[in-house]
């Protein structure tokens, strides 16, 4: 299923009638839920327009293309860095695929002429599933990204289903980056990404969701019931691992010293934790835009605090320590 | 010593895949994680005693994959990291000694001896994250761990030259090698991405007073080693006493007087580490 709910668009190039029959014919309409739609273009040089201004879910290029060899067809699509994340699949003889140098050409995959349609459709879903999730993941932690952590709580909103969404970010995040560079301010945020996934693993609960809206900035979906815990472990397992990731001086002192934005020297305690908790219950959350207009305001609170803390919307608050 | 034949022993210590580890230890560590309830402190508490388990765990905390080599040097913090799923991998992969589990049994007696030692001397000198030495201390001998799996004729030869010449394990394989476990110890922790005083405690515990970055896990490994010796607790590899350095004990600050405070606490611990079997 796509994050987004347009039906997919697949884009085929080929002069091949039989095959863009046997393509439209691979999903069929079932019920409510609508397969792609397949658009094609037997020219090549035609459809470049179309595709980069509206760029498709899958693009499949005919091998034996007669205007533009769809060797370059390729290369136009994955030399942009705006194109490259869509999935490119060839339609090639056997002839041609056993002659295709993979370092050459770069294509997500290839299809056997004349194709089984079964397998096609498993392999083109397969294609689209997989640029979908390697679009939407985080660079660095590879976690779920904005668009997949919208479309989880749009979709548990929709079904009226208790969930807490806990936002969790780092304070002095900024001057520790400032003082010890981007590369160790990205071990910091690799080893939270590891807490917060095993930490939400070992719930061990079939509602969690772990997503990195990016930066010093993630998100967790835990059942209601489990969200103070899933604070307190993840506030203390934080503050135990941070120390190691400075050095042994600002480790053992507690905190760094660094210049601020008016080039004054200040002193900053080791980075914590905040956690704001929203809760939907029993339906009370109608949309996204709700639950991040709520979380800024309990974020402030959390925030207030210089230890690790956490916030829970209308119900108790947390310094961190188990009541 | 020709330099071809310790790049020979560095390549074949380096080449270890697979360490294995005491069937004990290993049962343990499985019959605990079979359990859906149980908790990451739990398990971290098991593979704490086990110096082949620990070893294993942190260098995989500390491998590039995760993208924070060399920070991790707590049992405890590589569990919270790697998550009981990869810890279930690791001890799946894990395989038992076939043989020579009787000579090996007394290393892991001395090892976890050390570390039960190392806490309590990191204690007493004040020290504010004792844990961090007692994993020094585990691993102290990992070197011949690594000897013993990888290159089992050279562990033969040593042990050959312990008895013939009265000597102890590390002058021994100095006379054979030109170095001692200390070495590969030291290749073995830059090799696997262990954090820097980890390596040091490892590497220097022979020598404190030449430890360039962290003399205070050198100095506490190295008396934690002494201590251990001095109670006949599991095996080194000899039954020889080793010499204190009196810089390790004038680097912590402490006195004869403290030593024999830890001596005192050090034999209720070790009967208690004794109930438990090994081998
Ligand atoms: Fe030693
Ligand atoms: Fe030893």
């Amino acid at each position: 299923m796509s994050a987004i709910d347009l039906p997919r668009r697949v884009f085929l190039l080929s002069e091949d009638r039989e095959l863009a029959r046997t393509l439209d014919g691979l999903w069929p309409v079932e019920g409510q839920i609508a397969g792609p739609v397949v658009s094609v273009f037997a020219r090549g040089r035609s459809a470049l327009e179309e595709i980069f201004e509206q760029p498709p879910d899958l693009l499949l290029v005919d091998g034996r293309l007669a205007d533009l060899p769809f060797t370059e067809v390729v290369a136009l699509v994955k030399g942009e860095n705006v194109y490259r994340q869509l999935p490119v699949v060839a339609c090639l003889t056997p002839a041609a695929a056993a002659a295709l140098d993979p370092a050459a050409v770069e294509i997500d995959d290839f299809l056997l002429l004349p194709i089984e349609p079964a397998v096609a459709r498993a392999r083109l879903e397969l294609t689209m599933s997989r640029a979908a999730r390697s679009l939407d993941a985080n660079p660095l932690s590879r976690l779920p990204g904005n668009t997949s952590i919208i479309s989880r709580i749009q979709n548990l909103i929709d079904l009226r289903q208790d969930f807490a969404l806990a936002y969790v970010d780092l304070d002095h995040f900024k001057s520790f980056n400032d003082a010890y560079g981007f590369a160790r301010g990205d071990e910091v945020l690799l080893m939270t990404a590891r807490i917060l996934a095993n930490t939400v693993r070992d719930l061990g609960a079939a509602l969690s969701f772990v997503g990195h809206v990016g930066g010093d900035d993630f998100v967790c979906i835990v059942p209601v019931e489990l969200a103070e815990k899933a604070c307190l472990r993840i506030i203390d397992s934080f503050d135990r691992i941070v120390p190691s990731f400075y050095d042994p001086a600002d480790a053992v002192r507690g905190g760094l010293r660094s210049t601020d934005r008016q080039g004054q020297l200040r002193e900053f305690p080791l980075m914590a934790v905040s956690i704001a908790v929203v809760f939907n219950l029993g339906g009370s959350l109608t949309h996204f835009g709700q639950v991040s207009a709520i979380a800024a305001g309990l974020k402030k609170k959390a925030k207030e605090k210089v230890k690790s803390s956490y916030v829970l919307d209308r119900r108790r608050e947390g310094n961190g320590q188990p009541a | 010593m020709s330099e071809d034949l310790k790049t020979e022993i560095k390549d074949r210590a380096l080449e270890i895949r697979n360490l294995p580890t005491l069937p004990l230890a290993l049962t343990e560590v499985s019959t605990l994680l079979d359990d859906p309830e149980v908790s990451t402190d739990e398990v971290a508490r098991v593979i704490g005693r086990d110096q082949v388990l620990s070893a294993k765990v942190l260098k995989m905390v500390n491998s590039p994959v995760y993208g924070f080599p060399g920070r991790i040097g707590s049992v405890q913090h590589s569990l919270v990291l790697l998550g009981l799923n990869v810890i279930r991998g690791v001890i799946i992969s894990t395989s038992v000694f076939d043989i020579m589990v009787e000579s090996m049994a007394g290393l892991w007696e001395h090892s976890l001896g050390c570390a039960t030692a190392c806490q309590r001397l990191a204690r007493r000198a004040g020290f504010k994250d004792p844990e961090e030495y007692s994993v020094a201390g585990l691993l102290h001998d990992l070197g011949k761990v690594v000897t013993a799996c990888q290159m089992p004729d050279v562990k033969a030869r040593i042990d050959e030259v312990v008895a013939a010449d009265d000597l102890t394990y590390f002058e021994a394989e100095r006379k054979l090698l030109g170095f001692g476990h200390d070495r590969i110890n030291a290749w073995i922790a830059e090799h696997w991405k262990l954090p820097l005083r980890l390596k040091e405690g490892m590497a220097m515990h022979h020598k404190p007073q030449l430890a360039q970055y962290y003399p205070d896990v050198a100095a506490v490994v190295h008396i934690g080693d002494f201590l251990t010796r001095v109670y006949e607790f599991g095996s080194g590899g000899d039954d020889q006493a080793v010499p204190l350095k009196p810089e390790a004990l004038k680097l912590l600050k402490l006195t004869m007087c403290d030593l024999e405070v830890v001596l005192d606490e050090l034999e209720g611990d070790l009967s208690e580490i004794a109930g438990l079997r090994f081998a």
